[in-house]
């Protein structure tokens, strides 16, 4: 009973500004100040001030584009940091996890002058570098540890068999990391998508700005309408939350492995 | 098919760490051979060489006259089971066993026949379907099983497949891999440190210790005649009993003595075996638990005085441990868990029928088989046989 309270509790907790969100979006500015009535006209209004679906779907572009480079370069390095013996393998893996402990910000100045010079600021190509850079060490990290679980025999049945190392990624240990590569996936969808920094200073071109930008834009104005940056915020939103309810059977699994043995 | 031969393989880890050294084997097109050894003997290491999992330091490994040293694992063309069995786990049985021919290229109608042959063989045609964990310990053994004799592979190698099974599937399953490999007539290197498995499995059994090949024969011939004291302690459950002992001769004649004890040498021994000449040399006497046996009659003639020390009723016989009266007190050499000889007090087994009278505290007149005395050199451990 006393779980259940608590738990009930937590719940109101999560879900209080999701209801704030959607409750105070289905007012104009107007009922909003009066606080009370109901309209779908901040919808409307919202679509007209920013192009919503434009910003949604450069948000979808970076975060595909920037998980599946993580994903891409964190798999093999985590399996072969995890399974390979090579010289130094130890301190190169210390060295790619000690760069989760450097800040964004610490490196955002040199990082716009890099992309900058390299003329990569117009189009999606800078900051999904710069978000794929951000996040490789954690996914590097990450495969390592739910590698090392793997049994060796596995590995080794897949070499007898005839794979190569490639071959046993792909076809034998791949199946099994979909907890890891669950866990990655949400978790860097979650920080990319909400991610506003980036996505300010490396998007120049308005046309390619993703839908954080596109928010920030609507409350940066003389006066901010709160019903339509609720409903902005509720579209922002509703990905993350799709992609977290998707993955969450994995993500516990993914998240304790290496800690249940 | 194939034969395999070892010849001068070594395996050195990191600078000086020896796990294999200078083994020659040679394993016959057909055969089954069993290596075994305690824990860090180099047994597995030999088998992953074998299978190319690990790299050669020096010497030649062939396989089918073909030195396989710098051959990668996938053009060995051999098949190994795993002591974890190493099932995929995201494909069904069926997926398991037809992945290497997948892999290689044949055509789904000729994996399912082969995977349909072996089934059948393994009696696994109904779980064909299923996944690994959706099966028992016994069912995974067979499907590992099943995924190397798909392949009709050059050589066997397996990994102590059984040690992750109960005792009766053990049996069963023993019997089900010596079946099997009968039937397909394929050279097989087992890795055990179960004697029990390598004596009832393998046409020759190899015994090694701290990396070093000790023999290499028959079960038979390993238990009748070990070659040094190791293979003499490590065979055998309970193992043979190894006692020093003061070898007095004189006037044609030899005489073990322990402490105030003395046994004779029954004659003929001097002839087939190379007994220290100098009177008073000391020897290693060797007799196997079931070569003791209990005098009634007394004044029998190389009896000697014990006291039961323990008990142990097994049903269809009793170990019975006997300390020899009036003896050293440190002269029973036993091989620890690692493949070390230690000395401990001097104790004997003996093995005897079910409704043996014994007890602990019982003192008891005992005499050793004449015929089957072994005698190994006291300092090298070597056995002193000649033929």
């Amino acid at each position: 009973m006393i779980l259940f309270v608590a738990m009930l509790l937590v719940a109101i907790v999560m879900l209080y500004p999701f209801w704030v969100m959607i409750y105070n979006s289905l007012m104009t500015e107007a009922q909003f100040l009066a606080g009370k009535g109901f309209s779908l006209g901040s919808w409307k209004a919202l679509t007209s001030v920013i192009p919503v679906g434009q910003e949604v779907l450069s948000s979808t572009i970076i975060c595909t584009a920037s998980i599946l480079i993580i994903l891409l370069i964190g798999l093999p390095a985590g399996f072969a940091f995890a399974k390979l013996r090579f010289r130094l393998s130890t301190v190169v893996f210390l060295a790619i996890v000690s760069a989760m402990m450097v800040p964004l910000q610490a490196i955002l100045m040199p990082e716009f002058v890099n992309v900058t010079k390299l003329g990569l600021t117009s189009g999606y190509v800078g900051a999904v570098l710069v978000y794929s850079a951000l996040g490789t060490p954690f996914s590097v990290f990450l495969f390592t540890t739910y590698f090392r679980g793997v049994p060796d025999e596995l590995i080794e049945a897949g070499i007898v068999d005839g794979l190569g190392y490639f071959g046993v990624l792909w076809r034998l240990v791949l199946p099994i990391a979909v907890p890891a590569i669950a866990t990655v996936t949400v978790l860097q969808f979650i920080q990319i998508w909400d991610d506003l920094l980036v996505g300010l200073l490396f998007i120049q071109n308005t046309s390619e700005r993703p839908i954080t930008v596109g928010l920030a834009v609507l409350s940066a104005g003389r006066t901010t309408s709160i019903p339509q940056l609720m409903a902005g915020s509720f579209i922002s939103a509703v990905p993350a939350m799709l992609v977290y309810l998707g993955f969450q059977r994995y993500l516990v699994k993914g998240l304790t492995m290496g800690i249940d043995r | 098919m194939a034969d395999i031969t070892f010849d001068g393989v070594s395996k050195v880890f990191g600078d000086d760490i020896r796990a294999v050294d200078n083994l020659s084997l040679h394993v016959a097109d057909g055969e089954f051979m069993v290596l075994v050894g305690p824990s860090g003997c180099g047994k597995t290491t030999a088998l992953r060489m074998l299978a190319g999992l690990e790299e050669i330091t020096s010497g030649t490994l062939s396989i089918g006259g073909v030195v396989v040293n710098d051959v990668l694992p996938k053009d060995r063309d051999v098949a190994m089971v795993f002591q974890n069995y190493a099932l995929y786990p995201h494909m069904t049985v069926a997926q398991n066993m037809g992945f290497a021919l997948k892999i290689r290229g044949e055509s789904k109608a000729e994996v399912q026949r082969k995977v349909s042959e072996a089934a059948t063989i393994l009696r696994l045609t109904d779980y064909l379907e299923r996944r690994p964990k959706a099966l028992s310990g016994g069912q995974r053994q067979r499907v590992a099983m099943g995924r190397a004799i798909v392949r009709n592979p050059q050589a066997f190698l397996m990994d102590e497949p059984l040690s992750n099974l109960d005792a009766q599937l053990r049996v069963e399953m023993r019997l089900e891999i010596a079946r099997i490999q009968r039937l397909l007539n394929v050279a097989t290197v087992y890795v055990t440190h179960d004697q029990i498995e390598a004596m009832t499995m393998g046409d020759r059994v190899a015994v090694m210790r701290g990396g070093v090949l000790q023999q290499v024969a028959t079960p038979q011939f390993l238990y009748d005649h070990p070659a040094n004291e190791f293979v003499a302690g490590f065979m055998g459950s309970p193992p043979m009993n190894l006692l020093r002992a003061h070898l007095e001769s004189g006037a044609g004649e030899s005489t073990l003595v322990f402490g105030r004890q003395r046994v004779a040498v029954p004659s003929g021994y001097d002839r087939t075996h190379a007994l220290p000449t100098e009177s008073g040399s000391d020897v290693v006497f060797g007799i196997r638990p079931e070569d003791v046996e209990i005098v009634t009659e007394a004044g029998t003639v190389g009896a000697i005085s014990t006291r039961v020390e323990r008990r142990e009723a097994l049903g269809a016989e009793i170990l019975v441990h006997l300390s020899l009266v009036d003896a050293d007190g440190t002269s029973a050499i036993t091989i620890d868990d690692n493949g070390a000889v230690v000395l401990r007090p001097t104790v004997l087994v003996a093995k005897m029928g079910p409704r043996a009278d014994v007890k602990v505290g019982d003192a008891l007149s005992v005499r050793f088989n004449p015929e089957r005395f072994h005698f190994f050199d006291a300092g090298s451990g070597q056995s002193l046989r000649q033929i």
